[in-house]
């Protein structure tokens, strides 16, 4: 009777063991999952059997100065260089027409790149003024060019070019990068599952570039206006005295060029490490 | 980069736009013999345009340029028109505004008919100003020593 006893509380005991290390496994399945993205919309009410909306999450932002490979948003973007499916030889540039170039990055095999092959080929893609669309697939070694063939329509700009997708550090298809032509640098890069996510974050993507633009065109013109010859230099000299405390009658005025550098000599050698100070006309 | 196809190749700076294909020669049928062609543009090439620039020149600011380097048949080489040996050196004196297949106002064009490599071409360059032809053809020039032709690929 003991052993019985002895023998179904280690069964019991084992199969605790057993039932806790594979509910921790479970959790541990569950969590990779979530990190991994699963379970935010193909859990939601509706969405069963029916195509995932997941986001565009287009990485637009303001255009850094720093340089570096492409495929990152900021980069510089390189040109286009590959075959047509029809044997051409071609060149795109990216930065020619002084708007914006879409590069989509489509595969011939991925099936949700054939509803955008399918819409291309439908109608005009229908992006905002002077924003051109170029798809690019991988080469001729990678992808049939029949394939592209038939699935692009007769008005697509189609390249083949696996350099141009390592260049842009393309992750997968569908894969959309925005150029901004007049800087050469990507604007803004992600993937998406339709076209309309595409056309949307396409053209508020123009629209800041756009705005950005005449921002820094009203600065330009503002800078150029100041450093031009005229009333305007002269406007912009006062405002740099005044500001450096430098008002007309100022004893400095009086001095000439010679006196104000032995001045500002005087002056550095009193002020070991120091500066001569802003007052000194003519230095600027 | 160099682009090279069908016996010609360029090296175009970045910025420029280059297409070397293969054209239906007129009159004959999709399928039949066809002719080299080289665009090049600082603007960016249509899709469908003409082998002499139509749907791009209308494209051109002031600033900007188009080559079209078109292969003739090969009956035409050891004709009178191509009998100028390699290729030209354009300058800015050989450029006029009625010399576009297309007038456009501002626009200045020139043509070239040569052989190289026993093939013969035509070379046709349109400034997108006549004005600023000096700049422009300086660009020209730039792109032009790049061209690199190489025989056997008449059609």
């Amino acid at each position: 009777m003991t052993a019985l006893v002895v023998g179904l509380t280690v069964a019991v005991a084992l199969l605790g063991v057993v039932v806790a290390g594979l509910l921790r496994s479970h959790a541990e399945i569950l969590r990779a999952l979530h990190e991994l993205g699963a379970g935010r919309e193909d859990t939601a009410p509706g969405s069963a059997g029916g195509p995932v909306d997941l986001p565009f999450e287009v990485g637009r932002g303001v255009l850094s100065a720093a340089g570096g490979g492409a495929g990152v948003t900021g980069s510089a973007a390189p040109d286009v260089v590959g075959a047509t499916p029809a044997g051409d030889t071609v060149q795109v540039s990216v930065t020619a027409g002084g708007g914006a170039t879409l590069v989509a990055f489509l595969s011939s095999g991925c099936l949700t790149c054939h509803g955008f092959w399918e819409r291309f080929a439908a109608s005009a893609p229908g992006l905002p003024p002077a924003t051109r669309l170029v798809v690019v697939t991988q080469g001729p070694e990678r992808e049939s060019a029949g394939a592209v063939q038939r699935l692009a329509g007769p008005d697509l700009l189609v390249v083949m070019s696996t350099a141009t997708w390592e260049a842009y550090e393309v992750p997968g298809s569908p894969y959309f990068v925005l150029v901004d032509a007049a800087t050469g640098r990507v604007a803004g890069e992600g993937s998406a599952t339709g076209w309309d996510q595409v056309q949307r974050l396409v053209g508020e993507a123009a629209g800041d570039l756009a705005l950005a633009r005449s921002a820094g065109a009203h600065h330009d013109h503002s800078h150029r206006r100041d450093a031009g010859d005229g009333p305007h230099r002269e406007a912009r000299a006062d405002r740099e005295l005044l500001a450096a405390g430098i008002a007309p009658g100022h004893p400095s005025l009086q001095l000439t060029a010679d006196e104000v550098v032995d001045l500002d000599r005087a002056d550095e050698a009193s002020q070991p490490g120091g500066h001569a100070g802003a007052g000194a006309p003519g230095r600027d | 980069m160099l682009l090279s196809a069908h016996g010609m190749g360029l090296d175009a700076p970045p910025g420029w736009e280059v297409r070397i294909s293969r054209r239906t020669a007129a009159g004959q049928e999709g399928d039949s013999r066809t002719r080299p062609v080289l665009h090049a543009a600082t603007v960016a090439l249509p899709v469908v345009r003409g082998d002499f620039g139509g749907g791009v020149t209308g494209l051109l600011s002031a600033t900007d340029l188009f080559v079209s380097l078109f292969e003739q048949g090969p009956d035409a080489v050891g004709t009178a028109l191509f009998s100028d040996r390699g290729r030209p050196r354009p300058v800015a004196a050989d450029f006029s505004p009625n010399r576009l297949q297309r007038t456009i106002a501002g626009q200045s064009g020139g043509q070239w008919f040569f052989t190289e490599a026993g093939r013969a071409f035509s070379l046709y360059v349109v400034l997108g100003s006549h004005a600023r032809r000096v700049e422009l053809v300086n660009r020209l020039t730039g792109v032009l020593s790049t061209l690199d032709l190489t025989p056997g690929d008449a059609s």
